[in-house]
């Protein structure tokens, strides 16, 4: 929108595709906005500057950014979208290539990177690696570590060169240990040579080899990812659809003494604004967690208080998005400036200004210190073991503030629909707690809300909150039309959720043989503005700082305050990134006083086979116990013997203890090191987490499978069709999977707590054997057999002992067309008592440049016991990205604000994620463990990637240079600081 | 924007630009990227035929004001390190948009391709503005863009043997400070980002002499003006090992 005069349109003609296209253009449009505008939804949003790469396309066969090419630029040129290759049903060997390894996750950026492939082979069949991460490198991902998509390039050159590549899958290794005990490795036992985007894969003898669990399945998604079709909230587009956007609050602190909207309802377009004044005041709590929502309920829709910079002030909604712009600037808004706080060290001081003084939220432990919640949780005689114990080491660590970085920003849709029924089409990891917790805010009953959700370019925790959909759904209500609402960049930085920055003491009791007596652990959280994730993130930082190593007394306590940062929430591993990094760094130190191994140490102590997790009942999200019980869990499946080895040597551990490589001759300035970290994560939330599954059988013999999980580019939907898969003797693409959309799909919590393969593939598990059940009877009934227990499903068909068989094919005919009418279908939900951990040991090999402070990470390695993966291409993908995100949060990611609470780097670059052409080189270990409770052995793999990455890296500082640094991120100055401290 | 235009000629061009409220769109990966509203007019200037690498007869490269950091970054007339410099100015989307003219008129205090261009002897074509046609590069840097003046050209003497250093938070970072060093016959020559509101040559001798930079989070006055200590002298070191080019 212009500030002054009126925009004179432009015709403007370019080649889309191969045919030639004429549009009027704004001089202001941008080349994305207009070829969505034509219908190429495979041109995606990450950012209006262009650095996310997600609307790249080929501009005269160049790959650029659409998003900072004007549309009228494009006038006489020829630009190639995604769309040109779909000319036939068949997959371009590109695209083909691209689903073979399993190179999508979201797949929200597909476009870009097979139009990158394109122009990159056309000028060179044969692209050299680095080329191929040049390529990349216009392009970020959030998701993959850029390793399989690298390995896609390299295939489909192989492909269109008229190689014929071998089918991708893991690489089988044999155990290197009994499971047990630790291997004694040898340094001259190199690593296994292979392409580090090939996931190693050690097998357990406990495991059976299966049909389709277990197998390198291509994602039941991937044509759709492939081929860029509208699959994501914002492809497709309800007629008469309004654009919304939001006022925000440019105070970290103050209170709205006047808003006056006269001026933006009079402008041209605009259809209405939403504030405190026009909005019911209802009371809520925005995490997306199960009912009843954690207090306090600090939030409502529109407040007369803001409490960060970035805080929602009003909304409007107009027919255009400049319209909407110029609308909120119109908005006129008198503040009282309130005094602000920011750190969690300040927020409970005497004088620090009061974040929550309103008189209608309840439940905060002490309002007027702006203290949310005072946790505690302990076993054993603590005091006791303090007392006697000959060693005490203290140490204090604290960690920072950073943001999910989803490439596809949080984004809503909302109308009503015929029967006045309030539809939102989202981007969410938690369909249902939405429509839950969005039905009183509207006032409307949960029966008329439904929830759809689409495929999610990502979410990391971001999306596990109701966020903005009761904003779109205001407006809608307001205007009777369809409203849009999309978070800018900048917005995604500061207005959406980020992970808590917490100040962390650990205090240890070691006996003369290097075990542990006691730990106490002390978590001062920073849950910003509003309670939201507040609790339960802290409770997962002590259950990850305390469940890992075995003691006899442990104490955990811990204050939440608010301040006025921009808000914290669900962010992946959820707490445990924090509580790893103080643990571990902790307990590096402690091996180094002690003057023992740091392995030998750690193996000491850490939790094994058979051991009670002794605080995790007392660390519950629900009612935490406060006395001592009869029964704690215990482990029953931990292969981290197996990781270490395996990760060690891979890593080449015994390195460090050579001179000659830890400061190589020809680099003076350069000193090397190893470090690593001991990781384990639960699996789902005990007794809490559900999910549901619905399975019914075709007249072919295929399946339509529903489920509530949410997929967010985990391959969770593929992981759920080859659980139901190898129940029904079926291959995967015979099973058709759906999710989500509340009206239509069984409950689920959605996606968090690394539970959706454990808790809703146990629930598609028993839904299958359902069906599987009824199958056996209906075939046997055909056969002739007395006992349908004999049937066998196998390769679409059931099976008679004698050898004898009918298809499913004709048990569906026969059952929906024949006799005995009938739809086979069957409905499970599961909930599980135990929350199996995932266990992991993770290596870091850095350079430390000790004259100016730069580390470089030159190899992460992470060996997983994640039970068994039920598809290892996708489990290893979720390794190698979890990886690299956990690399950003403890080497060069963060979020600065400035003396007033502004973020002075919400955009990428000064905000800096990794690219394809800087990462370290990743491997990834699977080490399979048979776990009795969870779908055909498997646990969870989606959060631990992000534990152990931070205090591997500083232990590899401390090995490097003798410096341990306990506060994050590892940055050029920080590093530089400490060494000459230390010097 | 509330309008676009596309000349065909320097002339025509110039003569667009000579009103208020115009401006010079090359690459776009800055006006296109601000949302901001504004009066503005876009002076597109892709038409002007300014896209071309040239040799002249003095061994000096013509880099036209709209050739891309990707056209340089693969050129053969331009020497090695600084195409790897020009790769590394901006990831493969935005390179095969921002212009070498766009790099001058953004004056960015971090731009290492920038002060590679100071280090060659950089030497920019103007057009219009009613001042000089051709400045040296430092001398625009320090003083403020002619009103109304377009840049047509950057030139640079590709000779000599090159080495660099830096220091950003991962690899691919912008440097948080750069040094570039230029060694013909006994000559150095080296320029410094991020000590200064513009790149910077320095003195090799005394690099921090006169440098006053601001701080920001990445890193502080002092840390910077370390930094610039510590990579010149690098470069230096490098540049005095024989084969450096």
């Amino acid at each position: 929108m212009e500030a002054g005069r009126a925009s004179e349109m432009t015709e403007v003609t370019f080649d889309l595709n191969g045919a030639a296209t004429t549009v009027t253009v704004a001089p202001h449009e941008s080349l994305r906005a207009v070829l969505r505008r034509l219908g190429m939804f495979s041109v995606r949003y990450g950012s209006d500057s262009g650095e996310t790469g997600a609307a790249a396309v080929l501009f005269d066969g160049r790959l650029v950014s659409a998003d900072v090419v004007g549309a009228a630029q494009a006038g006489g040129h020829a630009i190639t979208t995604l769309e040109a290759l779909n000319v036939s049903p068949e997959l371009h060997p590109i695209q083909a290539a691209f689903v073979a390894v399993g190179a999508f996750q979201s797949g929200y950026s597909a476009g870009a990177m097979i139009l990158g492939t394109m122009a990159l082979l056309k000028a060179d069949p044969d692209p050299s690696e680095a080329e191929i991460r040049d390529m990349l490198s216009g392009i970020l991902d959030r998701e993959t570590a850029y390793t399989k998509p690298v390995e896609a390039v390299k295939r489909a050159a192989a492909v269109l060169r008229g190689d014929k590549p071998d089918p991708f899958g893991p690489l089988v290794l044999p155990p290197m240990t009994d499971g047990l005990n630790p291997a004694v490795v040898d340094a001259d036992d190199p690593a296994v040579p292979a392409s580090s985007s090939v996931p190693r894969l050690v097998p357990s003898r406990d495991v059976p080899d299966m049909a389709v669990v277990g197998k390198p399945e291509v994602k039941v998604d991937s044509v759709r990812l492939a081929k860029g079709n509208p699959a994501f909230t914002d492809d497709i587009e309800p007629r008469g659809m309004l654009y919304a956007k939001v006022l925000r609050s440019p105070h970290a602190h103050a209170r709205i003494v006047g808003i006056d909207d006269s001026k933006a309802l009079a402008l041209p377009g605009v259809r209405a604004v939403r504030h405190h004044r026009n909005t019911p005041r209802v009371k809520y709590a925005s995490g997306g967690q199960s009912w009843p929502n954690p207090h306090p309920h600090d939030q409502v829709s529109f407040d007369d208080k803001v409490r960060h910079v970035g805080d929602r002030v009003a909304a409007v909604a107009a027919d255009t998005i400049e319209i909407a712009e110029e609308a909120i600037r119109l908005i006129d808004v008198t503040y009282e400036v309130l005094p602000a706080v920011f750190d969690e060290r300040d927020a409970m001081k005497p004088g620090a200004p009061v974040v929550h003084d309103e008189d209608d939220t309840h439940h905060i432990a002490d309002r007027d210190r702006n203290l949310v919640h005072h946790i505690t949780a302990r076993r054993g005689d603590l005091e006791g073991a303090f007392a006697i114990a000959p060693h005490v080491f203290e140490q204090t660590f604290r960690v920072h503030q950073v943001q999910q970085c989803p490439i596809e920003p949080h984004i809503s849709m909302a109308w009503l629909d015929s029967d006045e029924r309030m539809v939102v089409r989202t981007a969410t990891q938690v369909p249902f707690h939405t429509r839950r917790m969005l039905a009183p805010l509207i006032g409307m009953d949960i029966k008329d809300v439904r929830v759809i959700k689409p495929r999610i370019g990502g979410g990391f925790g971001a999306k596990q909150e109701m966020l903005i959909e009761d904003i779109a759904a205001h407006l809608a209500i307001a205007t009777r039309r369809p409203v849009r609402l999309e978070l800018d960049r900048a917005e995604e930085f500061f207005a959406s959720r980020t992970r808590h920055p917490q100040t962390i003491t650990f205090r240890s009791a070691v006996d003369r043989d290097g075990r542990l007596m006691a730990q106490d652990m002390y978590v001062l959280g920073n849950t910003g503005p509003y309670g939201t994730h507040g609790f339960t993130v802290q409770i997962v930082s002590g259950l990850r700082g305390l469940s890992s190593y075995n003691a006899s007394a442990k104490r955990f306590t811990c204050d939440v305050v608010y301040t006025n940062i921009p808000v914290p929430g669900a962010y992946r591993g959820y707490g445990g990134p924090q509580g790893e990094f103080a643990l571990e760094a902790h307990m590096e130190d402690i091996a180094r006083a002690l003057d023992m191994d740091v392995l030998d140490f750690k193996r000491r102590n850490w939790v094994k086979m058979g051991d009670e997790q002794d605080i995790a009942p007392h660390l519950g999200e629900r009612a935490p116990a406060t006395e001592e019980l009869d029964d704690y869990p215990k482990i029953m499946s931990s292969g981290i013997e197996e990781c270490v080895a395996q990760g060690g040597r891979e890593i080449g551990w015994h390195r460090r203890h050579d001179p000659a490589w830890k400061q190589p001759a020809d680099r003076p300035h350069i000193r090397r090191g190893i470090g690593f970290a001991f990781c384990m994560h639960g699996t789902a939330i005990p007794f809490l987490d559900m999910g549901g599954c619905s399975i019914k059988l075709n007249d072919d013999g295929s399946f339509n499978m529903l489920i509530g999980a949410t997929d967010l580019g985990t391959g969770a939907d593929t992981v759920i069709g080859q659980i139901a898969a190898e129940v029904l003797g079926v291959p995967l693409d015979d099973i058709k999977v759906y999710s989500s959309d509340t009206d239509v799909t069984p409950f689920d919590t959605g996606a968090y707590a690394s539970s959706t393969t454990y808790i809703s593939g146990t629930a598609a598990l028993r839904a299958a054997e359902v069906v599987r059940k009824r199958l056996k009877e209906r075939a046997a009934m055909l056969l002739e057999v007395d006992e349908p227990c004999t049937i066998e499903l196998r390769d679409r068909r059931a099976y008679a002992a004698d050898g004898r068989s009918v298809s499913l094919e004709e048990i569906a005919l026969d059952s929906l067309h024949m006799q005995e009418h009938e739809q086979i279908m069957g409905t499970a939900s599961h909930v599980s008592p135990d929350c199996p951990p995932a266990f992991a040991a993770q290596f870091a090999e850095i350079e430390v440049d000790v004259e100016t402070g730069q580390v470089t990470v030159t190899k992460l390695v992470m060996a997983v016991d994640c039970g068994v993966a039920i598809n290892p291409v996708t489990a290893s993908g979720q390794v190698e990205g979890g990886m690299i995100q956990a690399l950003g949060y403890g080497h060069c990611e963060e979020i600065v604000l400035d003396g007033a609470g502004r973020m002075i780097n919400p955009s990428f670059g000064p905000y800096k994620i990794y690219r394809a052409d800087e990462v370290p080189e990743t491997v990834v270990f699977l080490v399979q463990t048979m776990e009795d409770s969870g779908p055909f052995g498997a646990k969870a793999v989606a959060e631990i990637p992000k534990d152990g990455v931070a205090p591997a890296v500083r232990n590899a500082i401390l090995d490097a240079t003798g410096v341990a640094i306990n506060d994050l991120p590892f940055t050029p100055e920080r590093v530089w600081r400490a060494l000459r401290s230390h010097a | 924007m509330v309008a676009y235009h596309r000349p065909t000629t320097i002339e025509d061009a110039i003569g667009l630009l000579s009103e208020p409220d115009r401006v010079v769109l090359a690459g776009g990966t800055m006006l296109n990227a601000d949302r901001e509203p504004s009066d503005l007019e876009a002076v597109d200037i892709q038409a002007l035929r300014l896209d071309r690498i040239e040799a002249d007869d003095t061994g000096r490269v013509r880099l036209g004001a709209m050739v891309t950091l990707d056209e340089i970054s693969r050129s053969e007339s331009i020497p090695a390190r600084m195409r790897h410099v020009a790769r590394a100015e901006a990831p493969s989307t935005l390179r095969t948009l921002a212009t070498v003219g766009g790099l001058v008129a953004r004056r960015q205090a971090d731009s290492v391709l920038l002060a590679a261009l100071l280090a060659h002897r950089g030497r920019v074509a103007l057009a219009g503005g009613g001042g000089a046609d051709d400045l040296e590069l430092g001398e625009l840097l320090a003083a403020e863009m002619p009103a109304g003046a377009l840049i047509t050209a950057v030139t640079i003497d590709p000779d000599g043997a090159v080495a660099t250093a830096g220091t950003g938070r991962t690899p691919a970072d912008v440097p948080i400070v750069a040094a570039y060093g230029r060694r013909v016959g006994g000559a150095v020559t080296v320029t410094l980002t991020g000590v200064a509101g513009v790149p910077v040559r320095a003195d090799e001798s005394d690099p921090v002499a006169g440098l006053a930079p601001d701080g920001d989070f990445r890193g502080s006055s002092e840390y910077r003006l370390m930094l610039a200590g510590v990579l010149t002298r690098r470069v230096v070191a490098d540049l005095a090992r024989e084969g450096v080019g």
